[in-house]
């Protein structure tokens, strides 16, 4: 067993971090595209050069240490999804993956049905959506490809919890390119899991060293937070966590290319556990701040608002719970 | 031991609902269930409403003008208030300083500033904490100094609730730093019009400005608005927080956002089904609600206790520590109904939000928002640590 990075990806691992230190907004999408970045997301068959889910993990884990807020999942899983059924992918542009519904937890299909080579019904919380020279889209049971200016497809965009921009769709009888079955998409959609879980992670990382650092500095009483054993032994037990998360990202990238079955109890176990360490540590951070904890000035805001995200995306850890002690594959 | 309301409590309970049912208008309702912007005239008016009634102060005695209400009234209405869905009272005026007058004012003082709260006419703010005395407030620093007839303000307060609202604040301020750091603090009222004073907003994680930087910088204030003695102010401090304190459970919001979560269980759609006959989510709202009904019996018996003269000790810290670990569970499991589509961010101004999305939203600006139960009002840390000091003791 070796769990260290290769030397292609620690350098990339500089690369990224040399970019993240330099570009935030605007500039940081053309700047990973040009380091390769964007193309390290995608396997040499899908038009990318690695693909991997060590390079998947490390990319999202400086991302989300970073903060971050591009919609570069959506374009990971619908250029991964686009190749491997075939299609052309749009290069060097946002991509975007409707999946969640409106009215329902995480059921597909309640709120969209397909009708011939036409959907009609809504989608929600679609990242990226008004940027998107494709747009890929859940029915209950397949995938489907929308064009953005599409007839009958209406766009309603808002500012999301994590930072980025994201859309209702409502598609009349919009027509839609039909891709295949979902079942058929595995891979692309479990690479999602394991970028949203490795963002989190980040994210979990850059919250925990933050408070900790802020237990060191801030006196009460005349001694420093974590002098006190009760605050003290919270923040033991958040490190503990962080490195369940940390393994079970570990779990996930080692076996996203095995077989469907293994494969998805990591993605299951994934999700569950940082899922559950992102709710712990948006709620430990906070409280161990105080008061400044709760502040927008403060840059716990944005990180905690992520860590509610990151649960949320792609199925929280209640839903994947549910269907790993059912024994059911990841997606229906 | 009996413990079904007398017939008395009963009658009260029906008035209250009768009075929420006529006088608390359904869009100010809507607004408060939604957690959406309540503004200074909605406050006031319902104030107005209540003060017509009588009904404002209950927890005062009658001779201040107050309802003079029993702690089980106060239950009753203040559960009754949040399943209508009522404003809450701000307590700074009527919870807080109301009682501390009463106590320890004085004639003149109680004369002039009670009829002033239930009226209306000043919009109170609490001045405790400052940026480096949040859990040790008695290391408050800001400064009063004595100077002939008025004493002269420089510092700073924060967290300052609804400060941008308030034309007075009450403020702990340092006029001594001779001896125990508790010995050197007194009680001040201070008109915010008074040159000198800035108020500067705080917006909080869920998009809203409900707190305030306070600075103080040459502030004249008449010597006549110290409360008390000199360097006493810890004392009416500490009496501020171990009275006054029967709604710290929040039994009726927790009862109210009970509600709200079965009725969203029952909304969403998970597998096919309604998500509240999933057997793992129901036993989870199960749970909570088991917790609940034991905390409201320990509320009701801590309250029939004091009313009996039983002097209160570490009860509140008890019920501020489960009732806010009850509220944040709920508000926790009611985002956690909402599941994939409960990514937008709250209060976003003309930025646009999804479709039909109040009731998503509100759940998630709750949680983010409610944050605050754990850490405000001494915080659960400092609550078990006075449980805890109390137990070793006993
Ligand atoms: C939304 C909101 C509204 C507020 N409104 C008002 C208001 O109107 N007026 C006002 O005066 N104040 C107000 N406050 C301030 C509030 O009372 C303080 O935030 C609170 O006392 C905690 O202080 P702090 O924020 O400085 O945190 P700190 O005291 O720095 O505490 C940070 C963390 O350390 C823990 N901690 C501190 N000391 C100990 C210890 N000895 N043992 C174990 N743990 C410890 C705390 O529990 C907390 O988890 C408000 C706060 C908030 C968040």
């Amino acid at each position: 067993m070796d769990f260290q990075l290769s030397d292609d990806h620690r350098m990339l691992q500089d690369s990224l971090r040399g970019i993240l230190t330099r570009h935030t907004g605007e500039g940081l999408w053309p700047a990973l595209a040009e380091a390769g970045v964007i193309a390290a997301l995608l396997t040499e068959d899908e038009g990318g050069f690695d693909g991997s889910g060590a390079a998947v993990a490390l990319i999202f884990q400086e991302l989300g240490r970073a903060g971050a807020a591009l919609p570069l999942i959506p374009t990971m899983i619908a250029g991964a999804a686009l190749a491997q059924a075939g299609h052309e992918v749009p290069e060097g542009t946002v991509l975007a993956f409707a999946d969640a519904e409106p009215g329902t937890r995480y059921d597909r299909g309640v709120a969209i049905r397909a009708d011939g080579d036409s959907l009609t019904g809504r989608k929600t919380m679609v990242a990226g959506a008004e940027d998107a020279a494709a747009i890929l889209v859940t029915t209950a049971d397949a995938l489907w490809l929308v064009q953005p200016g599409a007839p009958g497809l209406t766009l309603r965009g808002y500012p999301m919890m994590d930072g980025q921009r994201g859309a209702d769709l409502i598609l009349e009888a919009t027509p839609a390119t039909r891709l295949g079955a979902l079942s058929d998409f595995g891979r692309p959609l479990a690479r999602g899991v394991l970028a949203h879980s490795a963002h989190a992670l980040g994210t979990i990382t850059a919250a925990v060293d933050l408070t900790l650092d802020y237990l060191k500095q801030r006196k009460q009483f005349g001694q420093p937070l974590i002098s006190f054993q009760a605050l003290a032994h919270r923040a033991a037990d958040l490190a503990v966590e962080v490195e369940q998360a940390r393994s079970a990202v570990v779990n996930l990238s080692g076996h996203l290319t095995a077989d469907a079955s293994l494969r998805d109890r990591h993605l299951q176990a994934c999700k569950v556990t940082l899922g559950r360490v992102a709710r712990l540590v948006a709620e430990e951070s906070v409280q161990l701040h105080g008061g400044i904890g709760m502040t927008e000035e403060y840059a716990l805001a944005g990180m905690v608002r992520r860590l509610m995200t990151a649960d949320t995306a792609m199925g929280d850890a209640d839903w994947h719970l549910d269907r790993f002690a059912r024994g059911e594959p990841a997606w229906a | 031991m009996d413990m079904r309301f007398t017939p008395d409590e009963l009658a009260f309970r029906d008035q209250v609902r009768a009075f929420l049912q006529t006088e608390l208008d359904p869009e100010l309702a809507r607004k408060v269930r939604l957690h959406q912007h309540l503004t200074k005239d909605d406050m006031e008016g319902w104030h107005a409403k209540l003060h017509a009634r009588g009904w404002l102060a209950g927890n005062w005695p009658t001779e201040f003008g107050g309802a003079g209400w029993t702690a089980i009234q106060r239950h009753i209405f203040e559960e009754e208030s949040a399943l209508a869905h009522a404003p809450r009272i701000v307590p700074f005026g009527i919870a807080m300083l109301g009682p501390v007058l009463q106590k320890f004012g004085s004639r003149e003082q109680q004369d002039h500033w009670l009829p002033r709260i239930l009226n209306g006419d000043d919009w109170w703010c609490q001045g405790y904490s400052e940026p480096g005395a949040g859990s040790d407030l008695a290391g408050l620093r800001c400064r009063a100094e004595r100077q002939g007839d008025h004493y002269v303000v420089n510092g700073q307060k924060t967290w300052t609730t609804l400060g941008q609202y308030a034309n007075m604040i009450f403020c702990l301020v340092r006029t001594s730093t001779e001896g125990k750091k508790q010995e050197g603090i007194s009680f001040l009222l201070i008109d915010m019009t008074t040159p000198g004073v800035t108020v500067r907003p705080i917006v909080l994680l869920d998009g809203t400005a409900e707190v305030n930087e306070v600075f103080f910088d040459d502030v004249r204030v008449p010597a006549e608005n110290l409360v008390g003695e000199e360097n006493q102010g810890w004392t009416y401090a500490k009496y501020l927080l171990t009275h006054e304190r029967t709604n710290i459970a929040g039994v009726g919001f927790a009862t109210a956002a009970l509600d709200n979560l079965h009725r969203v269980a029952r909304a969403q759609i998970h597998r096919g089904r309604p998500l509240a006959e999933d057997p793992v989510f129901a036993s989870e709202i199960a749970a909570v609600e088991i917790e609940l009904m034991a905390m409201s019996t320990t509320n009701l018996r801590m309250l029939s206790a004091a009313a009996q003269g039983q002097a209160p000790g570490i009860e509140s810290s008890m019920l501020k520590i489960k009732g806010t670990q009850i509220r944040q569970r709920l508000d926790a499991l009611t985002r956690r109904a909402y599941g994939g589509h409960a990514l937008a961010l709250p209060a976003t101004g003309n930025e646009g939000q999804p479709q039909d999305a109040d009731e998503v939203l509100a759940a998630t600006a709750t949680w983010l928002n409610n944050r605050k139960l754990s850490i405000y009002g001494g915080s659960n840390e400092i609550q078990r640590g006075i449980i805890a000091g109390a137990l070793a003791k006993g």
